[in-house]
């Protein structure tokens, strides 16, 4: 249960409390779970937003192969890339073991495959569909014991829903059958390069438990590519801008530097 | 023995005083810049058989590699993140050295910081030494904030990990503002200018 403070005084001595008593899913990102007081607060369904390029992709695979290294079945959802395309592009990561594949405890599967099984073939879901497939990805995770998902991108999947009504309905009901099942979820969101919104529809933010907002930040010339988590219930954080690289030992982050900035 | 072995020595042996963690700010001169090389890379981290990360935003690692090899400097154990070699379209030999990390621009401080990070992290010895070459080089690029920032966060985040800083600064060109910066994050300062004498 989170910790809620509602005192503004402090006896000498006595700290607030940092990070609540949640239950942590270590993401393994040493950066991230820095600034994240220990992680991810465990059942929170976290938006991870930003535009092409930015790193996304790469960083929800690394949590879910910590996830799956740290002997947690974790599912990867792949809507708009085929999986296996997916592992081959992926950066070779010094702790990928193709075996964690092969054992099940690293899960891809192919949205538009699940699609085509429940007979989704029109351009648009119903209300009756989606239920039909919060309720397939849900037994999907207790069948495999999945405790980390990754969608990506929720996005393409929004495109098939259309109104904001039906989803805003998805990521509720999505969100909570993972929460309710001890499954922490990383949503994949893709939003325009120019945009200030966290999401392309203006509602998956406002029903997700965190925001990690990714992007590419010109600098005289350099574009760096930046992370900063925008919202995380259950857990303080830093709302610091981060600068990261993708490199074969995993993401890493360093602060972004002030000095002589425009503010940007 | 020749001035030059004295000199390169002189700063060994400062060296070896250190204790783990320590920032050093090596002031030289442009004419005994292959006596710190050999005082620092050989004398000093070979002998300890140290990993050494040699931030290069003087001149391009291929330079330097050279440099070494010409002075019987063993460089296997030497990784470096060259700053330069990509704002001169000179990447090739960069893009096939193992040894070798390039940033696009020395303006790109956080990939400094990310790429050094990477290395160390990537190192299986014991005990790590990270040189910056130099700090004059970075001047021209940046301003004195974000290169105060820079020096401030990187060798807090080495301190951290025990790994040995070492900064070298050019004495034809530097600056008070420039000596300052340097200052305010080393434990200590090595002279090793033209007329620095014996201590």
């Amino acid at each position: 249960m989170e910790t809620i403070i509602c005192g503004p005084l402090y006896s000498q001595g006595t700290m607030p409390p940092r990070t609540g008593d949640r239950e942590r899913c270590v993401t393994g990102i040493d950066g991230l779970d820095t600034i994240l007081y220990g992680g991810i607060p465990r059942d929170n369904t976290v938006l991870l937003t930003g535009s092409c390029g930015t790193g996304k992709t790469s960083l929800a695979l690394e949590y879910l192969i910590h996830g799956a290294v740290a002997g947690e079945n974790s599912l990867f959802i792949s809507v708009t890339e085929d999986s296996e395309k997916l592992l081959t592009n992926i950066i070779p990561y010094k702790f990928f073991d193709r075996e964690l594949v092969k054992s099940g405890r690293l899960v891809f599967v192919d949205l538009p495959s699940m699609y085509e099984r429940l007979g989704m073939t029109k351009s648009e879901l119903t209300m009756e569909e989606i239920d039909l497939l919060v309720a397939a990805i849900g037994n999907l995770v207790k069948e495999m014991g999945a405790r980390r998902l990754v969608m990506d991108s929720i996005t393409s999947v929004c495109y098939k829903l259309k109104t904001p009504e039906k989803i805003r309905d998805f990521i509720l009901k999505l969100g909570k059958t993972l929460s309710d099942m001890n499954c922490t979820s990383i949503l994949v969101s893709e939003v325009a390069a120019q945009s200030s919104a966290y999401s392309t529809f203006g509602v998956e933010e406002a029903i997700s438990d965190g925001i990690v907002l990714m992007a590419n930040m010109e600098r005289r010339g350099d574009l760096l590519r930046t992370l900063q988590v925008i919202k995380m219930r259950g857990t303080m954080h830093s709302r610091a801008k981060y600068v990261l690289d993708l490199t074969p030992v995993g993401v890493l982050l360093v602060p972004l530097l002030k000095g002589g900035s425009s503010g940007t | 023995m020749t001035d030059t072995t004295k000199t390169a020595e002189n700063i060994a042996r400062q060296l070896k005083e250190l204790t783990p963690g320590s920032a050093v700010s090596l002031q030289m001169s442009v004419d005994n810049y292959l006596d710190v090389m050999r005082g620092v890379i050989d004398m000093y981290a070979g002998k300890r058989d140290m990993d050494t990360i040699y931030v290069t935003a003087t001149i391009s690692f291929e330079a330097i590699k050279r440099v070494m090899q010409a002075l019987d400097i063993d460089t296997s154990r030497v990784y470096f993140v060259d700053c330069i070699s990509h704002i001169m379209m000179g990447t090739a030999a960069a893009q096939k050295d193992e040894h070798a990390s390039l940033v696009e621009s020395p303006t790109m401080l956080e990939n400094i910081m990310l790429k050094v990070e990477y290395l160390i992290r990537r190192s299986g010895s014991k005990e790590k030494l990270v040189v910056i070459d130099s700090i004059n080089s970075l001047a021209i690029h940046n301003n004195n904030w974000i290169l105060s920032e820079f020096l401030h966060i990187m060798v807090s985040g080495l301190r951290s990990k025990e790994a040995y800083t070492i900064i070298l600064s050019v004495e034809e060109h530097s600056t008070p503002e420039i000596a300052n910066m340097v200052n305010l994050v080393c434990d200590q300062g090595i002279r090793a200018a033209k007329d620095a004498k014996e201590e």
